[in-house]
């Protein structure tokens, strides 16, 4: 005999990290949380103006809210917001690193895995990104962190290859191997190797070991910041096997001029990743 | 579940609506199947006349050249109107938007449809959306003020920043549309930025004011 199951309904913690329309006025909304993993539910008629849900329920806000379970799309329904990280909606910089760090935490997260850690470190760094006038070392330190939440610390001490303790020098860095290359070692095969100079390196391993408040105080020049850029994204674009869509945004937001010149078309304003 | 699936018997013709249907948004295989069964029933000339209009909204339809509005033609009924105040753009990301500001009744200028909102977690950059066509529209000097009517969350949001910074150096006053409480709405269920924003945005009533408070 089948027996029906009752319908579980509980309230969660999470931060809305995806939207998109659905029939009239619904949205479907995607949410990071720390105990059921990823949830996709539908909030119903969200679109309307008279609608409790839609303010609270609307990207890269951290709200409380009731699911009630189903065997497709969730309903959600009682959100209230926790905080709307204010700061980030109203620059556009901000909302564009905010995207790619909303973006990872959801193609981290998996439907009904918990992941408390990661859910504690999306707020903690969304809440940073919103007051710092370091974002880029908060970028890597979310990048960083959730390598080592995911079981991808970088080797940041040995030769990947050789295994031999590394030199205070300029090395290389391999997303394949998962680690820094000594200098002297050539990986066997096709192996892409990234530089990695020295203060790089001490860069790479003080994110390893820091919080999000002392990553803010670090400042980095602009060599090793593009080092860094490219070997953390590298290590991501492996463990995923694909590039992060908001990267493209984020990329052109941050290199055109703050003020974009009259005869300037969107093309032109566009930049190209630093890629792998 | 593909419709097909749910009708092994239907005949083919009956199997091959519902999976057309089925693609539409937000009909599911359920409404897939009333739809078609409804079909079935109408009147022939009612059903060709449903033909009909679909095929001449594919055939007719284009995007007007000017506004990229929906149109019959190269130039789309709005923009032909030289009633309408040609020194106000307002600005909105579907033709669904232009219908529902028409039915206002209080906008008298003209329109430029974006097709779209900057989307990063979508792939969705400013290079999908028509601003290049907004741009040109605003260099002869004509436009004096545009109004940008994108949606109040935060992707309507972040595109009218990047648009406030596209075309600010052309000098042309950029206003947004309002953003608070909705009418018949309750203060106890609103976000925090939609109590933000009604705050800045408060206004001085009337009665304080002809009582000469300031």
């Amino acid at each position: 005999m089948v027996s029906k199951r009752r319908p579980v309904t509980y309230t969660t913690d999470a931060v809305v990290v995806r939207t998109s329309n659905l029939g009239e006025a619904d949205r479907i909304i995607t949410l990071v949380t720390p105990i059921h993993g990823l949830i996709r539910g539908v909030a119903k008629a969200a679109r309307k103006p008279s609608s409790k849900l839609g303010g609270h329920l609307d990207l890269l806000k951290y709200v409380s809210v009731s699911v009630r379970e189903t065997r497709t799309l969730h309903g959600l329904s009682q959100a209230s917001t926790i905080d709307g990280f204010r700061g980030l909606r109203d620059d556009l910089e901000r909302f564009s690193r905010a995207a790619y760090i909303s973006e990872m935490a959801e193609r981290f997260s998996v439907e009904n895995g918990a992941n408390q850690p990661l859910f504690r470190l999306l707020i903690d760094v969304l809440g940073a990104l919103e007051k710092t006038d370091n974002p880029e070392m908060v970028i890597h330190f979310f990048e960083m962190r959730l390598l080592q939440l995911n079981g991808f610390a970088p080797e940041l001490s040995r030769c990947v290859e050789t295994g031999v303790e590394l030199e205070p020098a300029d090395h290389l860095y391999s997303a394949d191997r998962g680690g820094l290359v000594s200098n002297e070692t050539r990986p066997v095969g096709e192996v892409a190797l990234l530089p990695a100079s020295l203060n790089t390196i001490k860069l790479l391993r003080f994110l390893a070991r820091t919080d999000s408040a002392n990553a803010d105080r670090m400042k980095a020049g602009e060599d090793e910041n593009r080092q860094l850029s490219r070997i953390l994204r590298a290590q991501i674009h492996h463990v995923l096997d694909r590039g992060l869509r908001s990267e493209a945004f984020m990329d052109e937001v941050r290199t055109r001029p703050s003020h974009a010149q009259a005869s300037s078309s969107p093309e032109s304003s566009s930049a190209s990743s630093p890629g792998e | 579940m593909a419709p097909s699936e749910l009708t092994p018997s239907a005949a083919p013709p009956v199997a091959r609506l519902i999976e057309a249907f089925h693609r539409l948004p937000g009909i599911g295989p359920k409404s897939a199947q009333r739809l078609t069964y409804h079909l079935i029933r109408m009147p022939q000339e009612e059903a060709e006349e449903l033909a009909s209009a679909i095929l001449s909204v594919k055939e007719r339809v284009v995007l007007c050249d000017t506004c990229a509005n929906l149109a019959e033609s190269a130039e789309c009924t709005i923009c032909g109107d030289l009633q309408r105040d040609q020194t106000q753009i307002c600005i909105v990301e579907e033709p669904l938007d232009v219908v529902a500001i028409e039915r206002a009744r209080v906008y008298s200028g003209l329109y430029h449809v974006l097709h779209g909102v900057i989307s990063p977690v979508n792939g969705i950059g400013p290079n999908d959306l028509k601003l290049r066509e907004l741009l040109e529209r605003l260099r002869d000097g004509t436009v004096k003020e545009v109004i940008v009517a994108t949606n109040p969350n935060l992707e309507g949001e972040a595109t009218a920043m990047y648009i406030q910074q596209l075309i600010s150096p052309l000098g042309v006053a950029i206003t947004r549309l309002a953003r608070g409480l909705p009418s018949g709405s309750d203060i106890e269920y609103a976000d925090d930025s939609t109590l933000a924003h009604a705050l800045e945005s408060r206004t001085e009533i009337a009665g304080r004011q002809d009582a000469g408070t300031e």
